[in-house]
């Protein structure tokens, strides 16, 4: 048994290794058997990796926490050792990636039965899982700061997938660029970290922030660059735009991407909680960015027409939940919500794709009525939700309660506020896109609907059996407490209001839709997410272009100018110069009189 | 053994000159395969805890004039050896562009090989300076015959603006040779060390020494000469120049700057810091206004050689071994790059941004060449797993402690390299590919071997980088423990 634990590390080698076999069956170089094997392949590495991490979960449970650290290599007085934490949660974790990422993997052969790129996606897929699951083992924030870095291109490239579409292209380059301006920021927080606490490992940091006292701005500086990594990699304000414009990548991968991608970000703030404490500011702004994405997603996903894109805010809103967790301090909960995302999330993103797959259109508008067509979609989406939001005995309902139970009693009303209201706009949201898809009458698109092939509906209900199993699975692993249940009579009470309210609304055939507000400018400043998008072409995308074409004019001008100009100078000299051999010989004897009576001058004025 | 190195490519250049022209590329492969063994043997049999120069040989030339024939290798000189031998190997093996008056391709391109090796290898000034300025006659013959439209600008300005560095050059080591205390004049490298000169004078030759090597490596404003070079240049020889030929203004810099006037130099520190700084987000810049690709990857060079002066800025020991990992490892993914932007250009017969487009189509565009090409402009952008992160972090490392601020600005440099490299592989490798217009010609086997080779050590070199910095450590150790402390340390960071 201890074998499994032993070679623990093994997991992300599964996927990884068939990442690179999946390669052999790309169109250019493998073209008579087709794409298929390498999805084939593919799955059958995450199923290894999922048994394997299964049985070690097993092996580990309630055992202390296992250390083991692989040197990388050494240089100078820098070491870099691959530290790796083993221990219930972060196999835990393990079992979930991987899991989720069998079922989304058995999806997508059903979703992209038609599609060439096989090779490419199945290959990314397992990039992704291998890079989360060494993350998840990973106990030193250089090779946490690494993985990030790996998963920001394995972004890119996932979601630039479709390159042949111009959306795409763009979502992929944004996805890459607004997560690396979240990743720079951690790579000088990690540069700048290391003089101060001479490690990277996580349980060192966690000692020496218990010990030390460092010079606060400097700390606070070096805080403020490690989270942002998170930031970014979590869809937070002012990062957020990548999120919703990464779903213009398949949808499979958008299972992965919501469910689980977006909470390495997460995942690696946990790690940092140790240190945030010691800077006060740097907990505050924590706390205000998760609160201010929290709201503001959470309103911006209300205001979609494009169902991806509705969730994948509502994503963005969650993570927000887990920065205010982390900022103040609810480690548990941070962790409970990361699993509820995980599940409920992944299940949403199924159950839409099971729609978006046969219905052709991704847009709220046009969808409707599918209730009696769909009902096995229609219920996984409802069980998603249950998952989600604060819906007793679910797992969003756990988290969301212990951590409005921990704000109140540490007196910060304000957010536990903020957790009713959002909670409630999450439930209403979810609602909507309920009721929009589900309710009312069928629209032209919807006239014919069937529930799609098995491999779709499968793992789609099988996740959703998860999350109706996660109360057991709670009570089971001791993580819950069913008298907590008593004290949670307002945040119940906020998910029926957010619940009713979308029904009332979405559900409601009197009603006329799309509604509008009587204020069109309120509507659209959250269905164009902020105007973020324009503020940033605006603002930093236009400074930077503006800025590199002055550069450039100034190098081809002004110094490349300077070059040139002594060019011309000398060659302008010697042609005129050329003029001053004319031949006369009295000139030239002038000439040199001149110069010797110069030098005449020269020597003897020194004498006197 | 050294000596073998610089004078057998020597030799073969003058056996390729004579052969018959169609042995010629025979004769060349051959040259440059013993030679890259060479390498390899070398690097098998060098001692990595041995700090003084290695394999010397000493032959007295002109002993009155203090020229003599001394060479040796350390940790600084044998990682650039041995990419000058790989680099060469590539470009003379596998070129399929050069088509006409091949031999006399081959005989420079040895040449050049031979002049370079001899460059790092010797360890008198003069010597080096000899070398330095014989490499530059096959160049600038080798950009003026193969170059494209603008090739005789290109090829005049860079032989100018190489003279004037040489020049320069010249004139810091003969100033330094008479202004040693023996009298005499005094080239060898070895006694140069234990010499000590006024803080004064040794500004001022430094100084001297600063602009030589600058504008041949280049650093900003010395950079002028660079993109018009390498634009027109053609690709085998634009891989020789921005993977080796520019690494000997880098190698001066560790070499004779940081190594023979190092009061000075920590004195200058700050400055070149901040100039370092300064010069990595200027090329960053202006490489995104760039609407070719190949003058694009040009521009990403000039920022990219700032950040082995932020290393020789701040001479830790963590730094100076990112230096020298910088230079191999630009070396490495600036050829990749030209070699696959020659290939692009040769195939679809542009280098506009505005054209290219949807190359990764695997039916009808280059879906290898595409994906190397990602892989090598992310290992710029210094993406980990690749052999850029590592030097590039090392640099970061070893230098945030003595100058934060030039060090957060270089790896905001690292942010703006991957906006253009993003830039350009949307444009290039992603959209729709033109059904209409797309019939371009296959891409050979053969012709992608060198970069499949370069990506290969690109991404080993990335996941096992023992085997880069390892020949350099205990170099590295010694020239920052040669160096006075620099007091400048930032006062926030201090605990």
């Amino acid at each position: 048994m201890n074998n499994w634990i032993a070679m623990i590390w093994l997991v992300p080698c599964y996927s990884l290794v068939g990442a690179v076999l999946s390669l052999i069956w790309s169109p250019s170089i493998t073209r008579r058997t087709g794409p298929r094997p390498a999805g084939y392949l593919n799955i059958g590495m995450t199923f290894l990796a999922w048994v394997h991490s299964l049985v070690a979960l097993w092996a580990v449970w309630g055992k202390p926490s296992q250390f083991l650290s692989f040197t990388w290599f050494a240089v100078a007085d820098l070491d870099f050792t691959f530290d790796i934490e083993i221990s219930a949660l972060t196999i835990g974790a393990m079992v979930v990636i991987t899991g989720i990422n069998l079922l989304a993997q058995i999806y997508a052969v059903g979703y992209m039965e038609m599609d060439w790129g096989w090779a490419r996606f199945y290959a990314l897929l397992a990039f992704f899982e291998a890079g989360m699951c060494a993350l998840v083992l990973c106990d030193s924030l250089f090779f946490s700061y690494v993985i990030l870095e790996l998963l920001t291109l394995g972004t890119y490239l996932l979601v630039g997938m479709w390159y042949n579409q111009p959306l795409v292209v763009t979502g992929a380059r944004d996805a890459f660029l607004t997560k690396r301006v979240g990743d720079l920021f951690l790579l000088m927080g990690v540069v700048g970290l290391f003089p101060l606490t001479g490690t990277w490992n996580f349980h060192l940091l966690a000692d020496w922030a218990n010990s030390a006292t460092p010079n606060s701005i400097a700390i606070t500086l070096v805080l403020l660059g490690l989270i942002a990594g998170p930031m970014g990699k979590c869809a937070q304000f002012p990062l957020h735009l990548w999120l919703d414009e990464a779903m213009e990548g398949p949808l499979p991968s958008t299972i992965l991407r919501n469910g689980v991608v977006v909470a390495t970000g997460a995942w690696v703030l946990v790690k940092l909680y140790p240190l945030l404490q010691l800077s006060e500011l740097v907990q505050k702004i924590t706390i205000g960015v998760g609160a201010a994405t929290a709201l503001g997603a959470v309103l911006i996903a209300i205001g979609q027409t494009d169902v991806k894109r509705a969730l994948s805010y509502l994503v963005s809103a969650y993570m927000g939940l887990i920065f205010i967790a982390v900022g103040t301090g609810t480690i548990e909960s941070a962790y409970l919500l990361m699993l509820s995302n995980a599940l409920g999330a992944g299940v949403l993103t199924m159950a839409v794709g099971s729609i978006i797959s046969n219905n052709i259109t991704q847009d709220l508008t046009l969808l409707g009525g599918l209730w009696s067509r769909r009902p096995i979609s229609g219920l996984s989406f409802l069980i998603g939700m249950a998952g989600l939001v604060a819906l007793p005995p679910f797992c969003g309902f756990w988290a969301l309660s212990s951590l409005f139970n921990y704000l109140q009693q540490t007196d910060r009303y304000g957010l536990a506020i903020l957790i009713l209201v959002v909670n409630a706009l999450i439930a209403f949201s979810l609602m909507r896109v309920f009721g929009l898809i589900w309710g009312d009458r069928p629209k032209q698109m919807t006239e014919r609907s069937a529930e799609p092939l098995w491999l779709i509906v499968l793992p789609m209900t099988i996740l959703a059996g998860i999350v109706l199993h996660t109360p057991q699975l709670l009570t089971v692993m001791g993580v819950i407490n069913w008298s907590e249940l008593v004290n949670s009579a307002a945040i119940i009470l906020s998910t029926i209001i957010g619940i009713s309210a979308g029904s009332y609304v979405y559900l409601n055939q009197q009603i006329a839709k799309p509604i509008l507000l009587p204020n069109r400018s309120i509507q659209e400043f959250f269905t164009y997410d902020f105007y973020t998008p324009q503020l940033y072409k605006f603002t930093i995308v236009g400074l930077v272009d503006i800025f590199s074409r002055a550069m450039y004019w100034f190098d081809r001008f002004f110094i490349d100018g300077v070059g040139n100009l002594f060019g011309v100078v000398t060659l302008l000299s010697g042609e005129s110069l050329k003029y001053s051999t004319f031949g006369q010989f009295q000139a030239y004897i002038l000439t040199i009189v001149f110069g010797i009576g110069l030098l005449i001058i020269l020597v003897f004025s020194n004498q006197f | 053994m050294l000596s073998a190195l610089i004078w057998l490519p020597a030799i073969g250049a003058l056996i390729t000159g004579l052969v018959p022209i169609k042995s010629a590329k025979v004769s060349a492969v051959i040259v440059t395969t013993i030679v890259l063994i060479l390498d390899i043997l070398l690097l098998g049999q060098f001692n990595l805890g041995e700090s003084n120069f290695q394999f010397q040989e000493n032959l007295p030339w002109l002993d009155n004039l203090g020229l003599n024939y001394t060479l040796g290798i350390d940790g600084l000189s044998l990682p650039l050896v041995v990419l000058n031998g790989l680099i060469t190997w590539l470009v003379l093996c596998f070129d399929r562009e050069i088509e006409e008056r091949p031999r006399l391709f081959y005989v420079l391109g040895l040449l050049i090989h031979s002049g370079v090796s001899g460059a790092f290898l010797s360890l008198n000034t003069l010597l080096f300076v000899i070398f330095y300025e014989i490499e530059l006659i096959p160049l600038y013959l080798i950009i003026a015959i193969w170059g494209g439209r603008k090739k005789n600008y290109a090829a005049i300005k860079f032989l100018i603006f190489t003279a004037i560095s040489g020049i320069l050059i010249l004139a810091g080591f003969l100033a330094l040779a008479w202004l040693a205390p023996d009298g005499l004049p005094l080239f060898d490298y070895n006694a140069l060390r234990l010499v000590s000169l006024p803080l004064q004078t040794q500004v001022i030759l430094l100084l001297l020494l600063l602009c030589g090597f600058g504008i041949k490596a280049p650093f900003v404003p010395f950079h002028t000469w660079l993109p018009d070079t390498y634009v027109e240049s053609a690709t085998p020889i634009v891989m020789l120049l921005g993977g080796v030929v520019a690494k000997l203004g880098t190698y001066g810099l560790f070499r004779f700057c940081v190594g023979l006037f190092p009061d000075a130099w920590s004195l200058l520190a700050p400055w070149l810091a901040l100039w370092a700084g300064l010069g990595i987000l200027y090329g960053a810049i202006t490489a995104i206004a760039q609407k070719d690709i190949k003058r694009m990857v040009a521009y990403s060079s000039i920022g990219h050689m700032s950040y082995i002066l932020l290393a020789a800025a701040a001479t830790t020991p963590l730094s100076l071994i990112g230096g020298i990992a910088q230079m191999v490892s630009h070396g490495l993914i600036l050829a990749l790059l030209f070699d696959l932007v020659g290939i692009i250009e040769k195939k679809v017969g542009t280098r506009e941004l505005d054209v290219l487009n949807g190359l990764l189509n695997p039916l009808r565009g280059f879906p290898t060449i595409s994906a190397l090409l990602i892989l090598g402009g992310m290992a710029s952008a210094g993406i980990p797993g690749m052999v850029g992160f590592i030097a590039e972090f090392l640099v970061f490392q070893g230098s945030f402690s003595k100058f934060p601020i030039p060090t957060l600005l270089a790896i905001l440099g690292t942010g703006l390299t991957a906006v253009y490299f993003v830039i350009l592989l949307n444009r290039t490798c992603f959209g729709k590919l033109d059904n209409n217009t797309a019939y371009y010609p296959k891409v050979f086997r053969t012709e992608q071997i060198p970069a499949l080779v370069l990506t290969s050590i690109v991404i080993f070199l990335g996941i096992q980088p023992q085997w880069l910095i390892r020949w350099s450590e205990t170099a590295s150790v010694q020239i920052a423990d040669r160096l006075p402390a620099i007091t400048i340390v930032s006062k926030t960071l201090q605990k």
